[in-house]
């Protein structure tokens, strides 16, 4: 892949996620959906908020939370509103929240900055996106790689049958249902020899609340099995991902999802298809400390 | 429910190892075992691995839905034998161990066998065995690095042992630790271990 494509890619993504920082500075005073925001974005709401965070170097909530802060401080510096106005506007539902949170932003309650001249009614962010009325926000900078450089492996896999368990609720609890899964297969002799452990991600625990996460464990069998009682089967779509090992606890994988979806795929040359991210955990964390464990993270790619 | 048996925690003291030789007593232990000849991480040493993994994955998941004493599928081991400086990594013959508790026998052993004939699985998994390994007082050392540099750590080994009078009786046994699928060769940990017996010369 050269490197023509790459900036094309990084072009493409910057475009859409440009459309969708607009649609946000115009729509600040309504209720922003993830769905329609990543319609917009023409990203697919799987991948959606990883992309957006990866690249601003914010998550959503905190961006629009930023924007709204600093439409109000324009307006105390501009303006004649009343202040309890200006919270009711920003979307705080009492004076004494939004005064908490101006005063964390800007250094001063928003009585006094409104008497101060001349300070910046900007908050520092790496993305270099600010409230700017209904202009089209400038100077956007897709944040850049930062620390060690991504090992990032681009692999063709055949689709993989798997038999499976649904969890719906935190992360920090698959692992019950990890247990129940590798017994009901183990006693059948289905585990080791070639089989893999799988996770396949549904949601994104950045958007989705805690108690609605699905999240899909899986192990992967031959032909033969045939799915009974609590255990389901379902094929993971073959086709090409961008494969990067995570290493360390599970509870940090978040991290490495937005490094490779946010940082990686812009400069890629390659588009997110529409389908789930998986896990597949190279070791068992009953017998290996959280930090020595092992998991590749699979993004699909459309076909180049 | 009951808590998980894990038999590392539980003999902590043999396993706990720094990156200075140490001296080790080790008590006898149990554990399911395959063997073989050739150069690690080919082709039989990869089918004996995915052997001994189901073997131990379906004797402990048979014993947990039994409503028994839960216990973690140890990490792998490997003993290799005779002169292994003099010899070619394709003439070796080696043992692939994963420990195993006493309450597994050979009942629970012919089950899992019996269970994973209906699998159609590699014929391997027939010839895993339940054996226990005595090695008495060892000096064991961690090995960070790649395995063919093994060598470097057991002179130091060797050196020790020999500084409290006593040599290195084999046969060479290392435990595990990283995953050589991803972790890069320079970290990859491995504890290494050799029984010791009196005396100044080997063999």
């Amino acid at each position: 892949m050269n490197g023509r494509t790459r900036a094309t890619t990084l072009r493409f993504y910057k475009e859409q996620l440009l459309r969708v920082l607009v649609h946000i500075q115009q729509h600040l005073d309504e209720p922003l959906a993830l769905e329609e925001l990543a319609r917009l974005g023409c990203l697919s709401p799987y991948h959606f908020h990883r992309v957006f965070s990866g690249m601003t170097g914010e998550t959503l909530a905190g961006h629009i939370r930023r924007l709204r802060l600093e439409r109000a401080a324009s307006r105390l510096k501009l303006g004649r509103a009343p202040v309890v106005e200006i919270a009711f506007e920003a979307g705080y539902e009492t004076q004494e929240s939004f005064t908490r949170a101006f005063h964390a932003a800007f250094g001063a309650a928003p009585g006094q900055f409104r008497r101060r001249q001349g300070v910046s009614a900007v908050i520092k962010a790496a993305s270099g996106v600010h409230y700017g009325g209904r202009k089209e926000p400038k100077n956007f900078r897709a944040a850049q790689l930062k620390g060690k450089p991504m090992n990032v492996i681009v692999k063709h896999i055949k689709p993989m049958r798997v038999a499976f368990m649904r969890h719906v609720g935190p992360y920090n609890e698959v692992g019950r249902t990890w247990e129940r899964l590798m017994m009901l297969l183990g006693k059948e002799g289905l585990l080791g020899g070639a089989s893999q452990c799988l996770g396949l991600c549904h949601d994104d625990p950045a958007v989705t609340p805690p108690d609605k996460i699905r999240y899909d464990a899986c192990v992967t069998v031959d032909e033969k099995f045939r799915a009974a009682g609590e255990i389901g089967t379902q094929v993971i779509a073959g086709g090409e991902y961008a494969v990067l090992t995570h290493f360390g606890p599970y509870e940090k994988l978040g991290g490495s999802y937005t490094k490779l979806l946010g940082q990686w795929l812009p400069r890629s040359g390659r588009r997110l298809r529409a389908t789930p991210c998986f896990e597949v955990y190279l070791n068992a964390p009953e017998s290996t400390a959280p930090g020595d464990l092992i998991t590749d993270i699979h993004a699909p790619l459309e076909p180049n | 429910m009951n808590t998980k048996l894990d038999l590392y925690k539980v003999h902590k003291a043999e396993y706990v190892t720094a990156r200075q030789p140490a001296l080790v007593h080790t008590k006898p232990a149990q554990y399911l075992a395959i063997e073989g000849r050739g150069a690690p991480g080919n082709a039989r040493f990869q089918a004996c691995i995915g052997a001994l993994y189901g073997m131990a994955f379906t004797i402990k998941m048979t014993h947990k839905f039994a409503g028994k004493q839960d216990y973690a599928v140890c990490k792998l081991e490997g003993q290799y034998f005779g002169d292994l400086a003099g010899a070619a990594k394709e003439d070796w013959k080696w043992k692939l161990m994963i420990r195993t508790p006493d309450f597994i026998g050979e009942k629970e052993k012919a089950a899992a066998v019996a269970t994973l004939l209906k699998r159609n699985k590699s014929p391997e998994f027939k010839e895993v065995r339940l054996e226990t390994i005595e090695e008495g007082d060892c000096v064991q050392m961690l090995h960070v690095g790649p395995y063919d540099k093994e060598h470097e750590t057991i002179e130091v080994m060797r050196r020790f042992a020999e500084g409290k009078g006593l040599r290195l009786a084999g046969p060479h046994h290392e435990i595990y630790l990283s995953d050589p699928r991803r972790v890069p060769a320079e970290r990859l940990k491995t504890i290494l271990r050799q029984p010791v017996g009196r005396g100044k010369a080997e063999g």
